[in-house]
């Protein structure tokens, strides 16, 4: 039974929650998969692992890293085995994500308008002015329906007993659903069969829900506007994401110089002379959007594109300026934004979180900073944070004189223990930490979220960060119909 | 369509005929070249398709691997195929919800085949028409898929004007770099062999032995290569399918631009109609190519202005 070393070395953790393993064996849901997995032979799941690379590396699957004048496409490291979740616990999600959502659409209509919230004193005040993602020059704008995060990917992870947390609320330009859609096709491809075996749920409809929304707000009320994705470019790690999902909904994708403002309003330059713009998904950040604006050395973005959006003759999704509520010192207080604007508890917590800018919390994490993930408030992507544990005494002690020039940049967490889910690794089954990001879309008929996502996953042994940028991967993500 | 993809479309295809091109040259060099008493010399290869200096032509013209190498895998001449594969790849990249995701797959499997290390070595040391085969097979991919699976809309248009207008330049190309070796000369006497593996080059052989039957002249090949309608090598066929495809371009927007390329399409194709092998030989077959040549790239730069520019 050469198989059965598979699982030889899977050696759970006891401070871990493993979603497979619990201490009496493998939990009902991955029972189908541990079969599966013991059933077949090392030599097929490396012939397995190999055929998803080169389907990655053949439908162009790929981000490039170009060094000395030559591209090297590099795949996003993809793990074979899928993550799955239980319609049960996808039932919490769901109407934990839903709920976190309306209150955030809820906060920067405010707070981008009457400031009640402020006024009230649940957020203080100094906390969103002192943001840089805040703009004024959103203050008093109204945008259409009200809609703030038309696509949320908020990051939940899970404790050492099972339960969910918030790690982050991805409300920009949040990325990687294009996986969600690739990661499944390629799973259909290597493993045949055995996603209808387990009544695992479509997530094929992203694409089309996208699209209804932006739609739905296009400005002209005309049957075919002119919908366009927007990206940085070829040169973007993320273009295959724009270009997957541009072509998935049949919308045109352009890049910042394909288009021109006109007497506010935005046209794109084709072979029949300028075409108005409607709805514009843009990929770009907040501060490269208008070079008239905001950075003016910005050739990604559009001149004058901020006053089309301002007259209400172009629709921008996600709007402007959402960075206040996504800001990781802003997090703090989504709970208190749920029970303010809704007059609910939240569903989903937050992981506790201390604000360096309180000298009481400051003082505790400091004593404590050694077990500690201690972040930059306006920093994503695994950039710029310390991992108390895994740092040696002369990076804290840097650290620490980097918090003391400006605390408010900075907040802490203790380390929570994300979960760990089996992974293929140099041909055994082990376990990995991984987190999960759903993504919710956000249009005047409601919130849906496609029962998916992506599971980022920490492949290196002990790891906790699962960011792509510091040698993370991704996991096909099931969640079960029943 | 926006300007910056018609553009793309139209370099992408230009890339590709241009890269088909070479790589049936160079295999029908490399079987003439063994089927030679003489010392073989790439050196009209070279003219046509490099833009190396006479002196470092010279270096190498006698070298066929050398010559291959260069042609084939050289990161330094922007006219290799390895070079021209790449580029076309990163303008479909660059445009790919406007290709079929078949097309865009199979350029970027041609780019991974060019990047393949093992590659460098068959062609130094084996089979060079195998390794050449195998990349001629791959651009016969493309045609293909492009063919079958590309919606017949303006991207279409916009590909197949820049095949057609690569390959017209080409064709005329290979005429005059060969006639040059027999000082345009239309009346000279040659080996056999070398019409025949010119008229391979274009895969254009059979079609003369079927049409012209009274054996090689020179005159003949002329007339195939400028002037045989059914030839889909030649350079009328090539500006017909020109014009053919321009022709769904017109409406109701950019009519200025419209007009005055069809004008310029309609003239050069009036041009190689009522010219033959008589006029051309009178007026010298190397002013002929000179002019039919320049109102290609006029073309090409006036598609360019009133179609393409964007930035």
């Amino acid at each position: 039974m050469p198989s059965r070393l598979l699982y030889q070395d899977y050696q759970t953790h006891p401070s871990v929650w493993d979603e497979m393993m619990s201490g009496d064996g493998v939990r009902k849901p991955y029972q189908n998969i541990s079969d599966f997995l013991t059933r077949i032979p090392a030599e097929e799941l490396t012939k397995k692992e190999e055929l998803a690379k080169r389907l990655f590396m053949s439908q162009g699957v790929t981000f490039t890293v170009y060094s000395s004048g030559e591209g090297i496409e590099k795949i996003f490291p993809f793990d074979i085995i899928p993550r799955i979740i239980t319609a049960a616990e996808w039932d919490f999600i769901d109407r934990g994500i839903r709920q976190r959502l309306r209150a955030l659409n809820l906060f920067l209509r405010d707070v981008y308008h009457e400031q009640f919230i402020l006024k009230d004193g649940i957020v203080p005040i100094e906390l969103v002015h002192s943001c840089p993602h805040y703009l004024r020059e959103m203050q008093g704008l109204n945008v259409p329906h009200d809609i703030y995060v038309h696509i949320a990917g908020i990051d939940l992870i899970r404790d050492h007993d099972g339960t969910f947390y918030v790690l982050e609320d991805n409300l920009r330009t949040p990325s990687g659903v294009s996986y969600m859609i690739e990661n499944r096709e390629i799973t259909k491809r290597i493993f045949p069969d055995l996603i209808p075996q387990n009544h695992v749920r479509p997530v094929t409809q992203y694409p089309n829900i996208l699209y209804k929304n932006l739609k739905a707000l296009s400005p002209r009320k005309i049957s075919t506007p002119n919908i366009v994705l927007l990206t940085p470019g070829i040169y973007n790690a993320a273009y295959f994401e724009h270009t997957t999902l541009a072509r998935l909904m049949g919308i045109e994708l352009v890049e910042g110089r394909d288009l021109v403002v006109e007497n506010h309003r935005v046209y794109m330059k084709t072979t029949a002379g300028l075409q108005q713009v409607d709805v514009i998904y843009r990929r770009v950040d907040d501060h490269f959007l208008d070079p008239l604006v905001f950075d003016p050395g910005s050739v990604l973005g559009i001149s004058g594109i901020l006053s089309a959006y301002r007259k209400g003759n172009v629709a921008i999704v996600n709007s402007i300026g959402n960075g206040v509520a996504d800001d990781k010192a802003t997090y703090v207080y989504v709970p208190d934004m749920i029970r303010y604007y809704l007059n609910e508890e939240p569903i989903l917590k937050n992981v506790p979180t201390y604000q360096l800018s309180n000298p009481d919390e400051r003082q505790y994490v400091l004593e404590n900073i050694a077990a500690m993930v201690v972040k930059k408030t306006n920093e994503s992507g695994g950039y710029g944070m310390l991992m108390g544990p895994a740092a040696t005494d002369a990076e804290i002690a840097n650290y620490i004189s980097e918090i003391l020039k400006d605390p408010r940049q900075f907040i802490a967490q203790p380390v929570v223990n994300l979960s760990s889910a089996p992974c293929y690794i140099q041909d055994k089954v082990q376990p990995r930490r991984i987190d999960l990001r759903p993504f919710a879309l956000c249009g005047p008929d409601g919130i849906e979220i496609v029962p998916g996502g992506l599971t980022r996953v920490a492949l290196k042994e002990g790891s906790l960060v699962v960011n792509s940028s510091q040698g993370g991967g991704s996991k096909d993500t099931w969640v079960l119909a029943y | 369509m926006l300007s910056r993809v018609a553009d793309s479309l139209y370099w992408m295809s230009r890339n590709m005929e241009r890269a088909d091109g070479i790589l049936r040259t160079l295999k029908i060099n490399h079987l003439s070249s063994q089927d030679n008493t003489d010392e073989f010399t790439w050196r009209p290869v070279l003219r046509i398709f490099s833009n190396l200096a006479e002196e470092d032509i010279g270096t190498i013209e006698h070298e066929g691997r050398k010559v291959l190498h260069y042609m084939v895998l050289d990161r330094e001449n922007a006219n290799s195929i390895f070079n021209m594969v790449t580029q076309a790849r990163e303008n479909a990249r660059g445009v790919q919800d406007n290709l079929t995701r078949e097309l865009w797959q199979c350029l970027n499997e041609f780019y991974h085949v060019m990047r393949d290390p093992k590659l460098a070595q068959a062609l130094q040391r084996e089979d060079p028409v195998s390794v050449l085969d195998l990349l001629i097979r791959q651009c016969m991919l493309y045609y293909g898929v492009s063919d079958i699976t590309m919606f017949r809309g303006e991207g279409l248009c916009f590909m197949n004007i820049g095949k057609y207008l690569e390959r017209c330049i080409q064709s005329a190309d290979i005429l005059d770099v060969k006639f040059s070796d027999l000082s345009y000369d239309l009346d000279k006497t040659t080996d056999t062999t070398y019409w025949k593996y010119l008229l391979m080059s274009v895969s254009g052989y059979a079609l003369y032995l079927k049409k012209y039957r009274t054996g090689f002249e020179a005159r003949n090949v002329v007339d195939q290569v400028l002037f045989n309608v059914d030839f889909p090598r030649s350079v009328l066929y090539s500006v017909n399918q020109l014009h053919r495809y321009f022709g769904r371009l017109k409406g109701d927007q950019n009519i200025e631009g419209y007009a005055k390329i069809d004008f310029m399409v309609g003239k050069l194709k009036s041009k190689l109609q009522y010219s033959d092998v008589a006029g051309v030989s009178r007026m010298g077959l190397h002013h002929y190519l000179s002019e039919i040549t320049s109102d290609i790239y006029a073309i090409g730069s006036t598609l360019n202005q009133y179609y393409f520019a964007y930035s």
